[in-house]
């Protein structure tokens, strides 16, 4: 049993956090480079953890609608709904945050009116530096702390489709921005509140959403580095639509060494036939396949041995189309890592 | 299959490459743009037109393989092509360069550079990464000399910030709020009551109470500065707009087969249409391309059937057994590429379709480009 991360000397880097306590924290923060399927591993890890039994909210911030059609549900919005037993999903944006934020600590129903009517909307939300941020995890928050009337928290997991790599330092450095800028005041504190959550290593991970190729990989390796600098506890890095390696050896060795009429021949005796071109083409398909599982290999040990955090890995998922049924697929994997 | 879709399968870029002052790529992140614009570059170049790449964000061994050590802002000659020079974009100092340029007197550049806010808001601002990449793309337009600039674009959410980002800032700056800030009162950092008005009053009065005066302070004299530039700035946000609506520009949509890709790409396909924007093609990156004809009439079902009689036996039986395998699964998503693409350009003429099957390798090299710009432009 694995205890999460465990705050070194002098702060900045945690310890490693092993898989099995993967869904362990209260709140993870879910990135990756564009393309690597963030949003679904997002997904995945909520799905695995209301299967577990957790009261689990999952919350997409940039208004993609990518889980409404993956759980094919009516569109998200700023209200929470249990669309799966146990799961809840729902969408922040910044306006509705800064509107509930107002009329919760102020009651100022009249202010939040005058500021909806107004650009200062315009500007908290999409120009004043890191304002947007720290309104989508003061949401995050809100959810995280949120207690039933008998004192136990609403949920006992938030997961948050962040934003990706490119913009997630800036998107965990928003309530760092906003002390340096804000010195006094409500604002200030609801701040240094988030920097809290983000820093406390039970309460927060963040999850590396990576795929093993080079750039994905270069580009996990630089966040983690960039990442560890804020003091964010890394969690187990989730490795996504890896290819299943061939674990019949012989075979592997066989076929490199297999001609087009080798093949034909073998194939004819299981009532299939191919011309010479098919046969060179399902022989040339082959080799390109055993390039991607060796490159894929140098990545995983690029990975392993620069990053030292525990992975996680996803498989590819070969099917017409990718949908829930898909999607239980990789929960079940994660099911697995945290049963042990 | 629609008409369309069959007559853009039929085209490519080359024309584009052939011919186009201004070249756009544009798309979600993660799904190959900077490799695409540099291999377009890569194909002006070779045609004999002074090309530029200008790029925002390069994986670190691609931006090597381009000559691009730092992060500079300086167009710098790519080793071993003639005629081809890329460059990094530094925002902060292209922000810093349009301060100077737009800014009345060094002085008043100088107090807005000083600001804590824009030292903040110059790498953080929603759309400033998108405002800049116009600013210096315009730049190498008017001043450059180059036949072709082929700029890829930020990822943004859905890459339609990139049209829309120069007035969004523009509009900001000039806008209402900025207004309150602006009036009389505030220049000594001190609240307005009156002068605003009551509603600005009361907003001041509520943002004071949130944030604390020094804050406002700062916020006043950052925009105080800022006026008077605002015509330049709105000014050159058209030029940029202008631009690239001519028919000397193209724009290129990066998509991969994958469902979310393709949607972003088909929404931006439609917003480029509504905006009269020149529309050059759609490229999906990273596609499982259909198996030969011969292969092809052997289906997933059969394949699996065959492969089972087969798993019994020796290693090579077994290896046909795996080879038949993956021809299961890759004619499965091959099929689940071309529905995606076909969903996604329903009603849609992208001009040019073009398919870039997955490499066996990873792209970050010259060669590797080469190998991509095969596709794009044969």
């Amino acid at each position: 049993m694995a205890t999460g991360a465990v705050p070194a000397e002098g702060g900045g880097y945690t310890g490693p956090v092993e898989t099995s306590a993967l869904l362990d924290p209260r709140l993870l923060i879910v990135t990756g480079k564009g393309g690597v399927g963030k949003s679904t591993v997002a997904a995945a890890v909520a799905l695995a953890s209301a299967r577990q039994g957790a009261r689990t909210c999952l919350v997409e911030v940039e208004g993609r609608h990518i889980f409404s059609r993956l759980f094919d549900t009516q569109a998200w919005d700023f209200t929470e709904r249990e669309f799966r037993s146990g799961l809840w999903g729902m969408s922040i944006d910044p306006e509705a945050s800064l509107r509930e934020y107002l009329d919760m600590f102020y009651g100022a129903r009249r202010l939040s009116r005058l500021v909806a009517s107004s650009s200062a909307v315009e500007f908290a939300t999409t120009a004043a530096p890191g304002i947007k941020d720290v309104l989508l995890i003061g949401k995050a928050k809100e959810l995280e702390r949120r207690r039933n009337p008998d004192g136990r928290f609403c949920y006992d997991l938030v997961v948050l489709d962040a934003p990706p790599t490119g913009r997630i330092v800036n998107f965990l450095r928003a309530p760092d921005v906003t002390t340096e800028l804000v010195n006094v005041g409500p604002i200030r504190q609801q701040a240094q509140s988030l920097i809290d959550m983000l820093s406390d290593h039970r309460r927060t991970n963040l999850l590396l959403v990576t795929m093993l190729e080079e750039m994905p990989v270069a580009e996990t390796l630089d966040s983690a580095a960039a990442l560890r600098g804020l003091g964010v506890a890394i969690g187990p890095v989730l490795v996504n639509r890896v290819l299943a390696e061939r674990t019949d050896k012989a075979a592997s060795k066989a076929m490199a060494e297999l001609s087009a009429a080798d093949l034909q021949a073998l194939l004819v005796t299981a009532g299939v036939e191919l011309d010479a071109e098919a046969a060179t083409a399902l022989l040339d398909a082959g080799a390109a396949s055993t390039k991607r599982l060796q490159l894929q290999r140098r990545q995983r040990n690029q990975l392993g041995k620069q990053l030292q955090v525990p992975t996680l890995e996803l498989p590819y998922v070969y099917s017409e189309r990718f949908s829930a049924d898909e999607l239980g697929i990789l929960a079940s994997v994660i099911e697995r890592a945290v049963e042990g | 299959m629609s008409r369309a879709l069959d007559a853009a399968r039929q085209h490519d870029l080359s024309t584009v490459v052939d011919t186009r002052h201004v070249i756009v790529c544009t798309g979600p992140g993660g799904v190959g743009k900077t490799t695409t614009a540099a291999s377009l570059a890569l194909g002006a170049a070779a045609r004999g037109r002074r090309t530029i790449v200008l790029t925002i964000d390069p994986a670190r061994r691609l931006a090597q393989s381009l000559g691009l050590g730092k992060l500079d802002n300086q167009p710098r000659p790519v080793k071993g092509v003639d005629g081809l020079d890329a460059m990094m974009l530094d925002m902060k100092r292209t922000f810093d360069e349009v301060i100077d340029r737009h800014a009345s007197d060094p002085a008043r550049a100088q107090r807005i550079k000083t600001n804590r806010f824009y030292r903040q808001m110059s790498g953080s601002l929603a759309g400033t990464q998108e405002y800049m990449a116009m600013e210096k793309l315009y730049d190498l337009h008017s001043t450059g000399g180059y036949d072709c600039i082929v700029i890829d674009t930020p990822p943004t959410r859905n890459a339609l910030d990139f049209l829309d980002a120069p007035r969004r800032l523009t509009d900001f700056l000039e806008g209402r709020f900025l207004k309150m800030f602006l009036a009389p009162g505030m220049a000594a950092g001190k609240l307005a009551t009156r002068a605003a008005g009551f509603g600005a009053g009361l907003f001041m009065r509520a943002a004071s109470r949130l944030t604390g005066q020094a804050v406002l302070g700062d916020l006043a004299e950052f925009f105080q500065s800022f006026e008077g530039m605002y015509d330049g700035f709105k000014n050159r946000a058209q030029a940029v707009y202008h631009l690239l609506q001519q028919p000397t520009s193209a724009f290129v949509v990066v998509a991969t087969g994958e469902v979310p890709a393709l949607r972003e790409a088909r929404f931006f396909l439609q917003r480029l249409e509504s905006d009269g924007m020149p529309t050059a093609g759609l490229v999906v990156n990273r596609v499982t391309p259909p198996p030969p004809a011969g292969l092809a009439a052997v289906t997933p079902q059969a394949a699996r059937a065959a492969a089972a009689t087969l798993e019994q036996d020796g290693p090579e039986s077994r290896a046909a057994a795996a080879l038949l395998r993956l021809h299961a699964g890759r004619v499965e998503v091959a099929q689940r590429e071309r529905h995606a693409i076909a969903a996604a350009l329903h009603g849609i003429d992208p001009r040019a379709l073009v398919q870039v099957p997955l490499m066996a390798t990873d792209v970050y090299d010259l060669p590797g480009l080469t190998a991509i710009g095969q596709h794009l432009y044969s």
